[in-house]
């Protein structure tokens, strides 16, 4: 009985020419030019030095912002109150069918934001009687009391918003607000003076570099400051910002895809859309679902070699045959 | 020479817009730049010349 064998062609010994090849020498000068390269040209362009944006700097170009943000924390009404995991239990956070990343990975860095951004704070510094008073007040009343207090107050603060959504403060209704007007005051008059700054990484227990900036980004990131400066740099998601830098610098051009998904129409829902409406609700899970789309199309792209059709385009579009165009000519001939 | 460069680039950058699509000019340049150095690759030969035959076999 004979056995006819397959030959496979790739696994034939090579018959054409050889030549010598160095490749820790091609490293090497690689290495050495990429080196230059980076110092020389960060020694010309230097790097983005855009100052880092100070509680101070909020509180002193826009106190009203920084008062009802204030006032917001300490009523749960705020994005970081309601985040969810992996910060408290404010919210579920986004998800994708049932699937919902968020809790799964539960609160793993707790943030409060009334304790964390208010009372603590006020708490640790040298305080008016006025205030002292009114921490021990708040310190006193039951949760129900504070949740009662503190909204009232915020709905009166949001009640004095213009079209354009610009408090005027010297509006607010009188009302039972409890300790909550003199805490927000104190807290906008200690991040005027610039206390309020550098309070927040000190709350960091384990941090002997307190390098976790977490509490003062989600802080900021509540109020409008944060956000118009994102507006004015360009760095906003709906506009491309994810591959932009502060200034004329080129920023992460290699994200252009990533940032892509979030210009469609069904990711970028305006403010005022209908809640219930599918775009609302797409736009609004839009961080999970992108990511899932660009996890399936990097398992596309590893699995390229597999993929029917996908994976002839070099027969149709033969890039190689132009690289290696002396060797293509020589078999060829 | 550097601190104008740098200077220069602090200021807010100048953005290009076609309908959703909007792009800054660093990273309109740093794409160009990518492209034109994708085509150099393509069709400059190879250091060394064209020694098919082979000096090492």
């Amino acid at each position: 009985m004979s056995k006819t064998k397959k030959v496979d062609p790739a696994a034939a010994p090579w018959q054409g020419p050889w030549r010598k090849y160095d490749i820790l020498k091609e490293g090497v000068i690689a290495l050495i030019v990429v080196a230059l390269l980076s110092v020389g040209l960060a020694g010309v362009f230097s790097s983005p030095d855009e100052k880092a944006l100070t509680f101070q700097g909020w509180a002193t170009s826009a106190p009203d912002n920084f008062f009802a943000t204030t006032v917001g924390e300490l009523a749960g009404t705020t994005e970081s109150a309601g985040y969810g995991p992996p910060y408290n239990e404010g919210g579920d956070g986004v998800s994708v069918g049932p699937l919902n990343m968020q809790k799964l990975m539960g609160v793993r860095n707790p943030v409060n934001p009334a304790d964390d951004f208010v009372i603590t704070p006020l708490s640790s510094s040298q305080q008016s009687q006025e205030t002292v008073d009114a921490l021990k007040a708040w310190k006193d009343a039951s949760a129900d009391q504070q949740a009662a207090w503190a909204t009232a107050f915020d709905d009166a603060v949001q009640a004095t918003a213009d079209e354009e959504g610009v408090l005027d403060l010297t509006k607010v209704e009188e009302g039972d607000y409890g300790p909550v007007p003199v805490l927000a005051k104190a807290l906008t008059d200690m991040a005027t003076s610039g206390a309020y700054d550098g309070v927040l990484l000190a709350q960091d227990p384990n941090g002997f570099y307190q390098m976790d900036h977490t509490k003062q980004i989600l802080f900021m990131g509540d109020g409008s400051y944060l956000d118009d400066f994102g507006t004015v740099q360009n760095l906003q998601g709906n506009t491309w910002g994810m591959m932009n830098e502060t200034g004329s610098y080129p920023g992460q051009a290699w994200l252009w895809l990533y940032s892509f998904w979030y210009q469609l129409p069904v990711f970028n829902a305006p403010d005022d859309a209908d809640p219930a409406s599918m775009t609302a609700q797409l736009s609004g899970s839009a961080d999970a679902l992108i990511f899932y789309i660009m996890g399936l199309l990097t398992i596309l792209l590893v699995l390229l070699p597999f993929i029917p059709g996908v994976r002839s385009i070099p027969k149709w579009i033969p890039l190689h045959k132009l690289i290696w165009r002396d060797y293509y000519r020589s078999i060829r001939g | 020479m550097p601190p104008l460069i740098s200077a220069a680039l602090d200021n807010p950058a100048t953005y290009f817009s076609w309908g959703w699509l909007q792009i800054s000019v660093g990273n309109l340049i740093v794409i160009l730049v990518m492209f034109v150095l994708f085509i150099l690759a393509l069709v400059l030969p190879f250091p060394g010349g064209h020694d098919d035959g082979g000096d090492g076999s």
